[in-house]
């Protein structure tokens, strides 16, 4: 590993903020295409209804109305991530499932015609009984949603290794619980939004998106077009989280308007509709039994997870699958039964998130916190204990490649006095911790891995060409400042085109952790090329062998002697003249089993690595009102290397407000099918005032395959932060929660029952 | 429904316009004068993603009828540079790494802009406060506060 | 999200206002800051023909103090309302309640005229019209029963509104004014009880003064909230104190701020009032948390705000 880095592992201005910081940056609902039309959708009222007829004719007669489709206009394709999940039409033809479902649509000139037109859509529907509790759901007697699930239910993941049941009996203390979750909003800031514009037999789209090699394809399917005629390009995205993961309702809309129409069409959400019909969280009920040594080592978990779908597969073997694995990526489980359900009920598409699971994972952590009390023993020793270690096997046997869990443990435990603070709590006063790994990229098939091209302009100035994609992260500085590493060039002069399928390569997307050690390797590896390229010419002009040039600062110069140096513009023209430009091409693939699946073969090599992350909170409760409060958090990450700091910390930070406060805050309510609160005034969304004071701790474990050593930048805290705070309300109570969010309601109940229940 | 004549004077330019009388102010800016750098979040009053400065007071640019203010002076994020130089506040958004998505960063700007405009030299807590009329899904709030901090110290 | 069509008027005058009203012959709303009555509108909770602005009238925004009163102009934002000396000085509960209020942004558009007058609030009710028609429409938007208790005849929505319990507990008064002349009332006296329509100002008038005694009081209000910022009370207490006598308003459960008067404060006394507010409160599932938590919470935040004002420098 190359230490003489010049600007990877620096605090550098991202490369997308100053169009950020100037209003110039363009998001979909910005865009203005010539003849442009507004689209509205008409929405099921049902939760569950059969269709009987969909008439827009009267729509069509609006003054303005130019297009109205429903999904009889559609091809009859049912899309799903896999082959065994494909139940979603978008647009409906047999039965709406859930209230707010997309139904039939228009584009007109104008909103205020859209809307109109809407209320003269006529839909016959025939009303069929609904259920909204996952637990439900599965009883012989509930409603089927779909024809091929029985018992609703969608996806079971059965994991079991060595043998559990003999464990748990030769166990020292065995303890069972069950944690509840209420689903969160991932609640981004920019509502869904899509503009498509079809012309000439091409279909462009502009939506936010994390991945738009998967969403073209989805796309084509669905509109039987071949995928080189559908064309998602790149577009700002106000925030993704996991929820912008797929194609969406309302890309089939907007496409299909479009085509009716001949022209551009723009489709954005309100607020409400962002919550109610693009995707939620999963409500989840985690029943977790540990077998546990006296020493305080684990030897057997027993797992029944079930996991609320909502109406649509979406993502489901995936969402019913990672809770577990980024807690068996982090311990060493030697037997262990998992069995994960994804039961369909009458409500949104639940889909995955980026703090997906905290009922399992903060119910795992909060329970051994209480174990380990019983025994006598300290969190921070039983956590070291059971950690897995670099070299290691997860349960499923899947290799830790590099590994800083331990490090995150102790220096979070240091920075926050934990042990003494967790012997010596006052009354409702706690600390807990949480541990978690994040696996960096997971199998997709052909799509794991990423390509680069990269050119070097005429001037010496680049341009790099790379199918990541970045929902507010910061991937697209990431690559940019990979590329100057490599080629010696200021970030200022290299140029990003990216997150276009007509020009950029297949990459896995933004939401399996993929982007730093995947999409950012292939960009390292096209530089790379490209810097061989400078580096043989610039041999042969200075006179000095390749091995003792390097790249800085604009010039190719002699380590030896440093005077010898020139213009890496002078090398990129010398290069013209030879009729060989210098074009860089690289990918990267990672070293993962292609033969795993999901549900079929939960085994073998998950990623091609891991990052580890611990998180402290310190809370206090206040007796009275079952108030919350956080006035601190500590939080460890080991990001491989941070390629740059900043973004690390922010998304770190990012994770305690999203995961962390989120425990005190945020839940989604429901009344039946109808979703009580679908907006940005009562899904509370922490604010400044609410945040604790963060510190954040990078630990770098520099792994040997990661772009100059990184892997992934601050995941592991939105997959731990929630079990910080669970343990630490065990720790000042002596008890668990039961559910999620631990609203001031909430946790005065648990208060009271804690009162009756001692004397 | 007739249109109102409606004058302001938008980033330092005096504009009159036809407006509809139930548009908002966010309509007028985003759609009539394309100035796209306020954003539509929750169209409720609830985030501030909407924020723009009348007569240098923040406000919810989607609660506000265009011909509610008539003959005001708007700021709206693309009128704060000085011709190429950055606002302190955008220089140090930017350098802090206070801007991640994006999307409420043109509402948090100006919030910012119009407490230091009225406080050189706020206390954290004023700030914190005062920042704490937008939302941000995305950084957690740190590294906005920071940035305005240090503006403030400048 | 669009707004409906209707027309815009500014009116100049208190006269032109109330003219522009009965033109319109009562589909017309008065709109101040708009921060209540905007997000109302889009949601199609009101379809106005004809909005009419008042903030162009001059005498609606003075602070001033006459006599042994401060009177208040409606018009007067939240923010420039804390920042008057007064307030500070003589009202401590009112000016609490003020810096509670939502969020500074939204303090400095929202007007205290506007504030007292704002709606109740439900879950099941501030959505949009899809929302609302798949639900069925509930009493409070013309339907024939209550959708968060089943069969209730009666609309249990929330007033929400900050500052008039604080007002109350200083004995403001509002005057009205409208065609038929001015009167003025008790600030209590504007509410209805009714949470379908919750005031009982009546079609047209217009608030045009709030009239409170200047005498100085003790006071605090406690604010119960899951956010420290723009969120709205999900109970509310207003104290105030004066000599050994109190009064306490709470607000955020049912469609009007209940009152209560002490005599003479003592621990018994306060306990009373705090029972008997408890027994007084009637939530149901229309806010986010449960609705005996937030019965719960009553007697709590009295008992609070009394230990605060005694802390502060006592009775
Ligand atoms: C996100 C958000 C959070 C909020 N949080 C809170 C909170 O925590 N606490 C709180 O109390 N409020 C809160 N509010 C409500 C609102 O912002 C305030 O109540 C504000 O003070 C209302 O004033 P306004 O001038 O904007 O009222 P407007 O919306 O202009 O008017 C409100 C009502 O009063 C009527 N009206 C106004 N002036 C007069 C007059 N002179 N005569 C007759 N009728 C009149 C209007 O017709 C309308 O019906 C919140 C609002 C939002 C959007
Ligand atoms: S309390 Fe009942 S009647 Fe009143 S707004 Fe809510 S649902 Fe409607
Ligand atoms: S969009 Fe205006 S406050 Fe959210
Ligand atoms: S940066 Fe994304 S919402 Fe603030």
């Amino acid at each position: 590993m190359d230490e003489n880095l010049k600007i990877v592992g620096k605090r550098v201005i991202r490369s997308d903020s100053y169009a950020k910081v100037t209003g110039g940056a363009l998001y979909t609902a910005d865009l203005k295409l010539p003849g442009m039309l507004y689209a509205k959708v008409l929405r099921s009222p049902y939760p569950h209804a059969k269709i009987l007829n969909i008439d827009v004719s009267k729509a069509l007669k609006v003054p303005g109305v130019k297009a109205a489709i429903s999904g009889f206009d559609a091809y009859g394709v049912k899309w799903g991530v896999f082959r065994y999940t494909q139940d979603h039409a978008m647009l409906p033809t047999d039965k709406v499932r859930y209230i707010g479902e997309d139904v039939a649509a228009v584009a007109a000139v104008d909103e205020e015609s859209a809307i109109e037109a809407l209320s003269l859509i006529k839909v016959e529907y025939e009303p069929l009984e609904a259920v909204f509790d996952p637990v439900e759901a599965m009883k012989d007697t509930a409603p089927q949603i779909h024809e091929q699930y029985k018992n609703n239910i969608n996806i079971h993941i059965h994991i079991e290794v060595g043998d559990v049941d003999k464990a748990m009996a030769k166990a020292y203390i065995v303890r069972e619980d069950t944690f509840k979750a209420k689903g969160e909003a991932y609640a981004m800031m920019e509502p869904y939004a899509v503009v498509a514009s079809y012309a000439n037999g091409y279909l462009d789209l502009w939506m936010p998106n994390a991945g738009p090699h998967v969403r073209a394809k989805a796309l084509s399917n669905l509109l039987k077009l071949p995928l080189n005629r559908v064309r998602v390009r790149h577009i700002n995205s106000g925030g993704a989280f996991g929820g912008r993961s797929e194609v969406a309702p309302g890309d089939l809309v907007a496409s299909l308007l479009s085509i009716k129409s001949g022209r551009p069409v723009k489709l954005v959400l309100t607020r409400e509709e962002n919550a109610m019909c693009s995707r939620q969280v999963h409500d989840i009920i985690a029943t977790v039994k540990t077998g546990m040594k006296k020493d305080g080592t684990i030897v057997a978990k027993e797992y029944k997870t079930i996991y609320d779908g909502g109406a649509y597969s979406s993502t489901g073997p995936i969402a019913t699958s990672i809770p577990y694995y980024v807690y068996e990526e982090c311990y060493r489980l030697p037997n262990v039964r998992y069995d994960g359900y994804r039961v369909f009920t009458n409500k949104g598409i639940r889909g995955m998130y980026g703090c997906h699971g905290r009922a399992f994972l903060a119910g795992n952590e909060a329970q051994m916190d209480l174990m380990a009390k019983e025994l006598g023993l300290d969190p921070v020793e039983v956590r070291l204990k059971n950690g897995l270690t670099a070299g290691e096997l997860t349960a499923t046997k899947s290799k830790i490649i590099s590994c800083g869990l331990k490090d995150t443990i102790i220096q979070a435990a240091e920075k926050s006095d934990f042990k003494k603070k967790w012997k010596k709590h006052t009354r409702n006063k706690g600390i807990g911790m949480g541990c978690v790994a994040i696996m960096c990229g997971f199998p997709m098939g052909f799509r794991s891995g990423s390509s680069c091209y990269v050119k070097i302009n005429d001037d010496g100035q680049v341009t790099l060409i790379t199918g990541m994609v970045d929902n507010g992260q910061g991937n697209e500085s990431l690559a940019v400042q990979v590329a100057s590493e490599v080629l010696g060039i200021p970030m200022d002069d290299i140029n990003l085109v990216n997150a276009d399928t007509e020009v950029t390569n297949l990459d896995p997307g933004s939401y399996s952790q993929a982007a730093a050690y995947v999409g950012a390797n292939a960009v390292k590896a096209a530089c790379e090329d490209a810097r061989k390229k400078i580096i043989a010419i610039a041999s042969k002009k200075l006179g000095v062998p390749e091995e003792e040039i390097d790249l800085k600062d604009r010039v190719a110069y002699s380590v030896k002697t440093p005077d010898k140096r020139m213009p890496i513009s002078w090398i990129t023209r010398e290069a013209f003249f030879k009729g060989e430009p210098i074009v860089g091409t690289g990918s990267f693939f990672p070293d993962i089993d292609l033969e795993r699946e999901w549900v079929s073969k939960p085994e073998g090599q998950m990623a091609g690595t891991y990052s580890f992350g611990t998180s402290v909170a310190e809370i206090e409760i206040d007796e009275e009102t079952g108030k919350i409060k956080v006035p601190k958090f500590i939080a460890a990450h080991d990001c491989g290397r941070p390629i740059n700091p900043m973004a690390v910390e922010g998304q770190m930070e990012g994770s305690v407000g999203q995961a962390g406060i989120a425990t005190i805050f945020e839940g989604n309510m429901w009344y039946k099918g109808f979703l009580l609160n679908p907006d940005l005034l009562e899904y509370k969304v922490p604010l400044a005032c609410d945040m604790p004071d963060i510190e954040t701790i990078i630990v770098s474990s520099n792994d040997p395959k990661g772009p100059f050593g990184a892997k992934e930048g601050g995941l592991t805290i939105r997959m731990n932060a929630y079990s910080a705070i669970a343990c630490a309300f065990t720790n000042a109570t002596g008890m668990l929660f039961e559910e999620l969010p631990l609203t001031p309601d909430n946790v005065l109940k648990l208060l009271e029952k804690n009162k009756g229940g001692k004397r | 429904m007739k249109t109102i004549k409606v004058m302001l004077n938008v980033n330092n330019e005096k504009v009159t316009l036809q407006v509809k009388p139930y548009e908002t102010l966010l309509e007028t800016l985003r759609e009539r004068l394309s100035l796209t750098g306020a954003k539509e979040s929750c169209s409720l009053g609830s985030c501030g993603a909407c924020t723009v400065l009348v007569n240098g007071t923040p406000m919810r640019s989607c609660l506000i009828l265009t011909p509610e203010v008539e003959g005001a002076s708007i700021t709206t994020i693309e009128g704060l540079k000085n011709g190429e130089k950055l606002h302190p506040l955008q220089q140090a958004f930017m350098e802090k790494g206070a801007v991640q998505c994006g999307f409420c960063t043109s509402g948090m700007i100006l919030t910012a802009k119009a407490l230091l405009d009225r406080n050189k030299k706020p206390e954290k807590r004023d700030i914190v406060k005062t920042m704490s009329s937008n939302i941000c899904r995305c950084t957690g709030y740190k590294k906005i506060i920071e940035a305005v901090e240090e503006t403030s110290k400048k | 999200m669009i707004l409906p069509k209707f027309d815009y008027k500014k009116a100049r005058t208190i006269e032109e206002a109330l003219e522009l009203y009965n033109k319109h012959d009562g589909n017309a709303f008065y709109l101040a800051g708009g921060t209540d009555l905007v997000p109302l509108i889009k949601l199609r909770l009101l379809q106005p023909k004809v909005i009419i602005d008042l903030k162009g009238i001059d005498g609606l925004k003075d602070i001033k103090k006459i006599n042994n009163s401060l009177v208040v102009g409606p018009n007067i934002t939240l923010f420039e309302l804390k920042q008057n000396p007064f307030i500070k000085d003589y009202f401590p509960c009112l000016f609490e309640s003020l810096e509670a209020t939502s969020c500074k942004t939204l303090q400095m558009r929202g007007t205290i005229g506007g504030n007292i007058l704002q709606n109740t609030r439900c879950l099941q009710y501030n959505k949009s019209l899809e929302w609302r028609t798949a639900r069925g429409f509930c009493l409070k938007m013309g339907g024939k029963v209550c959708n968060v208790v089943p069969n209730s005849k009666s609309c249990f929505s929330n007033y929400c509104g900050d500052n008039a319990p604080s007002l109350m507990t200083i004995d403001a008064k509002a005057k009205l004014v409208s065609a038929k002349g001015e009167r003025t009332v008790r600030l209590e006296k504007l509410f209805s009880e009714d949470g379908r329509s919750p005031f009982t100002i009546k079609p047209g008038e217009i608030l045009k003064e709030i009239i409170i005694p200047l005498k100085k009081t003790k006071g605090a209000y406690e604010k119960l909230t899951v956010r420290g910022s723009i969120d709205y009370p999900l109970v509310g207490v207003a104290v105030t104190v004066k000599k050994d006598a109190a009064v306490v308003a709470v607000t955020g459960i049912g469609p009007s701020p209940h009152l209560y008067e002490i005599k003479e404060i003592n621990e018994k006394s306060i306990n009373e009032v705090a029972d008997w507010a408890y027994e007084d409160a009637r939530p149901v599932l229309n806010a986010v948390l449960t609705p005996l938590y937030r019965k719960k919470m009553v007697p709590v935040l009295i008992k609070r705000a009394f230990k605060r004002i005694g802390a502060g420098g006592g009775r």
